[in-house]
């Protein structure tokens, strides 16, 4: 079952680039730096630079890999930069300027504090929606295009030139945001008591129950079984009584099983998995937990026995005493003294 | 005169008692002391123990209460130096009484001792 709503983006800019591309990005929260400016980086800038060093060596990525890969070559980079709310929870900083990089036209004097500096200014970075929807935002059109892609990187301050990562990165930015990768989706939730098959009827309270989901992960396009360690279940009424992480199989079907809590009333099943890169998966699954029938109690209370003793010697006293009472023979009673 | 202490008291107390008294009633005074043994020692050990299932406890213990109310009872009716408030009751209809009610009793605690 698809979780997303609406469609997937790639989109690209320039320090030239006009106003649309700039409210399009400005709709998901990034804030692309005015019409002539460029990111500058004085220190990590290419051997091929003309001058204004505004074509930079940029290796600082995210660490989520479903994004940009497993480890990903230093890319060229030659455009302007962006900044996002830091607060924003949806934003994700692909690739962020080194430290010591600021964004400004390269022609004027800097007079007064650029948009953005550091690694606070974005080279690329995407946003995934409440509804799952991706957009991505190149701050570059070069980073793209052929010349840069087949171009050895090499900042002035190193010796050794290697090939540029654009292709690769560039490659895994986009099956991420056209969403051929880190797309989740769930089918087949299953929960029933052990040892039986699932039914409609309610639980009872310290049932063992057993439940599993099959959770399925788009990787290069294709539908594979997702295998991750951290996938939690919770069994919540208002709040959540048991929380404990999913175990996957090699088929994807994520299970668990644990003791219903001492507890009754209306429960629900609750699936939130929501990491960096991938979609949001919520699933609820509403059952009912009954208390005890009166005949599944325990039938003798251990604790109780002194009382059940004291009981039943209550009854065998009144029989002794009783056939001692009725058959006793008086004596005469001693001499009244006077 | 000096006046008795409570030693004094006590001991007349205590040799009137095992003198005078009938052994009709010191057998029932035995079977009072039992039952009141055995409620004591239910209390204790709920008080160290705790309260559950306290229908349990309740009925073990008002069955020894009761129990030591109906012998009481019994000692009035049975004991001669009351005759005369107890005329129309002989002793063996105030022994049909005690077994009676006892009947009764052990009904009631058997249903709520659960």
């Amino acid at each position: 079952k698809s979780r997303t709503k609406g469609s997937q983006a790639v989109v690209s800019t320039q320090s030239t680039g006009g106003e649309p591309i700039r409210e399009i990005a400005a709709e998901v929260g990034l804030e692309v730096d005015e019409p002539g400016t460029a990111v500058i980086d004085h220190m990590n800038y290419d051997v091929a630079d003309t001058g204004n060093h505004v074509l930079i060596v940029a290796g600082d990525f995210t660490s989520t890999e479903v994004i940009v890969g497993a480890s990903p070559s230093p890319v060229l980079f030659h455009g302007v930069g962006m900044a996002a709310d830091s607060e924003n929870p949806l934003v994700i900083d692909i690739l962020r300027a080194s430290d010591t990089a600021y964004s400004h036209s390269p022609d004027q004097d800097i007079l007064e504090y650029p948009l953005a500096i550091g690694s606070s200014l974005l080279l690329v970075a995407g946003m995934q929606a409440r509804n799952n929807a991706r957009v991505v935002v190149f701050g570059s059109h070069d980073m793209l295009s052929d010349k840069l892609y087949n171009a050895q990187a090499q900042t002035v301050a190193s010796t050794t030139s290697q090939e540029a990562g654009n292709r690769g990165f560039v490659s895994a930015v986009a099956d991420w945001a056209l969403k051929r990768n880190g797309d989740l989706r769930f089918s087949a939730i299953k929960h029933n008591k052990v040892g039986e098959e699932p039914s409609d009827a309610a639980y009872r309270i310290t049932d063992d129950v057993e439940y599993s989901i099959i959770i399925e992960e788009m990787r290069s396009g294709k539908w594979a079984p997702f295998q991750a360690k951290d996938v939690q279940v919770e069994f919540v009424r208002i709040d959540p009584f048991v929380r404990l992480f999913l175990v996957p199989d090699s088929a994807g079907n994520f299970k668990v099983s644990f003791k219903v809590p001492d507890v009754y009333g209306v429960f629900q099943f609750k699936v939130d998995y929501d990491r960096t890169g991938y979609t949001h998966l919520f699933s609820t699954t509403q059952v009912s937990v009954r208390p005890f029938r009166h005949t599944e109690y325990e039938r003798f209370i251990p604790s109780a026995y002194p009382y059940y003793a004291s009981a039943f010697s209550m009854m065998g006293g009144v029989i002794v005493f009783s056939f001692l009472f009725l058959y006793h023979k008086d004596t005469k009673p001693a001499a009244k003294t006077e | 005169m000096s006046s008795p202490s409570i030693s004094d008291v006590g001991s007349r107390l205590f040799q009137e008692y095992t003198t005078k008294t009938p052994q009709k009633l010191k057998l029932i005074d035995a079977y009072l002391g039992y039952i009141m043994a055995t409620g004591v020692i239910q209390f204790v050990y709920c008080c160290l123990v705790g309260t559950f299932p306290f229908n349990s406890f309740l009925s073990g213990f008002i069955s020894t209460v009761a129990s030591f109310i109906l012998g009481v009872c019994l000692r009035i009716q049975v004991n001669p130096s009351n005759s005369i408030i107890f005329k129309n009751i002989s002793v063996e209809r105030a022994f049909a009484d005690f077994i009676f009610a006892h009947g009764v009793l052990h009904l009631v605690v058997l249903n709520f001792i659960g």
